[in-house]
């Protein structure tokens, strides 16, 4: 039941996480070619020097990639769970209400992760043939915050979306606003570097709020 | 949050335990989030303006002297309560104001007794800052090393940077690879002179926008103090002797245009010493400065320094002779009182949550009790 859920998952949301792995590291890619070029114009010595006394990451512009693209899974693959009341028919498989919904939780995330790893794999390569260690991994752990805002935003979608009560719903949006926006305070490099841990839990927290929506959305709540 | 508690507890006896569990954690995060804002909206809309007149020490009045606004009018003053006027104002200050004095043809010969040109007054004025967002900087563990003596007036970049983590390795920039022989040679250069890796501390000027290098200042595991430079391609490596019990916690290589001295330093102890370009320790008489939560804006020139401290208590002046760097003058600004807003909110908002400070960069949670 889990596999068949699993390629239902699959068959629904390909398409959009096609689009947006082309875009993440479609982005990724230009970032990368774009830190080549500048080093082959101006030298790479330009590129550290500003990397080393004026704090640039050279990757700026993925800041809220990961974000609308954790957004737009979450929308891809619930929307049309809650539009053509597809919903209702999932939580009467012949499995528990929990790993359905866990199942599609799980499949959205990791799909979600694997488009971020590959992210990071791309910047790894390309930004670690003209800067040395340090700087590639300090644009790395810059970036990671954003990842994790992106995972944890496809999560919070969920949680918005299979809420069946629309005031319920806009309370939901508030809090989601606010979680989101502790993944963005500081432009700083590597100021989240003691953060990140505690960001990871709350991610993983709000894994669970989707349950409460469809806990609620069987309950009939409207 | 109420709403969708009451909402929660209306099924709570038919809901799964991880329901249950769910709904907690998001109870718990939001009161976290409440914490966080509510806080931040009520400061936002009692905010007060708070301002400190700038103020500097004068050697012609012996006192220090301040330049704020009362009632929208420019006003100045001495600490006794004396009032100048603008021009008066200069002329207790010729050493800051020596450009407005030069202008207006009121420049003095002599100061004290001491034949001075607005030259001299220039090439010993210095300005130093630090600040904990700055001291508390992660940086790129990093660090290029100008030739110190290239003969050149301008300096310029080098194409290698160095880490120092087992040995001093410099990589070179163009080609991302390290060059063996630079990095061989200045590591048994600091081991020779008796260097322990890795460093503790490693302070310096990484730029080519200043008028002459003097290196790095580096302590090493042990502790102990070094000067290291680039002269002429080939490695210069200073050990400095530091009085008993110094232990440095922070460092500043001041590369100031009197050449006179080549760092601040600031030990674990909370001492401030000048570190001479004749390699003496001078220690500053100012009571403890810890750079990592207090900031420090000192204002030199040929007689004083006029350093301003602020710190959790409040703000500190202290004037200091520039020969002895005994102290010659204290002053510390009233303390504004409390606003009513502030007190209510205490108690108020007993929990508050904030993310970010301004001692350093960094993001992550902090809590406190019935603070205003």
């Amino acid at each position: 039941m889990i596999q068949a859920l699993l390629y239902k998952e699959y068959i629904k949301t390909r398409a959009a996480y096609a689009l947006l792995a082309a875009l993440l590291w479609g982005i990724c890619i230009y970032l990368s070619l774009n830190v080549h070029r500048i080093a082959g114009i101006k030298g790479a010595a330009h590129l550290w020097e500003v990397a080393i006394s004026r704090d640039a990451i050279f990757v700026q512009w993925l800041k809220f990639v990961p974000l609308i693209a954790g957004i737009l899974a979450g929308v891809a693959q619930f929307v049309p769970e809650m539009v053509q009341k597809r919903l209702k028919l999932t939580l009467h498989l012949p499995c528990s209400c929990t790993a359905s919904a866990g199942t599609m939780l799980t499949y959205g995330a990791a799909a979600l992760s694997a488009i971020y790893a590959v992210d990071f794999l791309i910047l790894n390569i390309a930004l670690g043939k003209v800067f040395a260690e340090e700087i590639v991994s300090r644009i790395l752990m810059t970036a990671l915050p954003w990842h994790l805002a992106g995972v944890t935003a496809y999560l919070l979608t969920a949680w918005v979306i299979l809420e069946p009560a629309w005031k319920v719903r806009v309370f939901n949006m508030g809090i989601s606003a606010l979680l989101i926006r502790l993944f963005f305070l500081s432009d700083t490099p590597e100021a989240y570097n003691r953060f990140i841990p505690i960001l990871a839990i709350t991610a993983a927290v709000t894994a669970s709020f989707p349950f409460i929506s469809v806990d609620r959305f069987k309950a009939g709540r409207e | 949050m109420t709403l969708s508690i009451c909402h929660m507890r209306i099924h709570d006896r038919h809901s799964s335990p991880l329901v249950r569990t769910a709904r907690c954690l998001l109870a718990v995060l939001c009161l976290l989030l409440a914490a966080w804002v509510l806080p931040w909206l009520y400061r936002f809309a009692t905010a007060g303006k708070q301002d400190t007149p700038f103020a500097l020490y004068s050697h012609i009045t012996g006192g220090f002297a301040f330049a704020g606004r009362s009632g929208g009018q420019a006003r100045y003053y001495g600490a006794d309560g004396q009032e100048f006027s603008e021009s008066a104002f200069d002329s207790i200050l010729p050493f800051f104001y020596f450009r407005q004095l030069t202008a207006d043809g009121r420049f003095p010969d002599s100061i004290s007794g001491v034949a001075v040109t607005p030259y001299d007054v220039q090439r010993s004025n210095f300005t130093f800052r630090t600040t904990p967002q700055e001291c508390n900087r992660k940086g790129v563990p990093l660090y290029p090393l100008l030739e110190s003596r290239s003969g050149r007036v301008d300096l310029t970049m080098p194409d290698d940077v160095f880490r120092m983590e087992r040995r001093m390795e410099f990589i070179d920039m163009g080609s991302n690879s390290v060059n063996e022989d630079k990095s061989r040679a200045f590591t048994s250069m600091l081991e020779k002179k008796g260097f322990a890796f890795p460093p503790s501390l490693i302070a310096g000027n990484g730029t080519a926008r200043k008028e002459y290098d003097n290196g790095y200042m580096m302590t090493d595991a042990a502790g102990k103090l070094y000067n290291v430079r680039m002269q002429a391609g080939r490695p210069y490596v200073r050990p400095i002797a530091m009085p008993d019990g110094v232990c440095p916690a922070h460092m500043a290589v001041t590369e100031f245009r009197a050449r006179d001295m080549l760092a601040f330093l600031f030990d674990t102890q909370g001492r401030f010493w000048v570190l001479t370009s004749e390699y003496d320790m001078m220690q500053v008489e100012i009571p403890p400065f810890y750079p990592e939560r207090m900031s420090m804006v000192i204002i030199g020139n040929m007689f004083d320094w006029t350093i301003r401290v602020v710190a959790d208590d409040g703000e500190h002046l202290y004037a200091v002779d520039a020969q002895t760097l005994e102290r010659i003058g204290t002053y510390t600004f009233p303390q504004p009182e409390p606003s009513v807003a502030e007190r209510i909110g205490k108690y108020l908002l007993p929990v508050k949550l904030t993310f970010l400070s301004a001692k350093d960069r960094d993001v992550y949670p902090r809590f406190s009790f019935f603070s205003e």
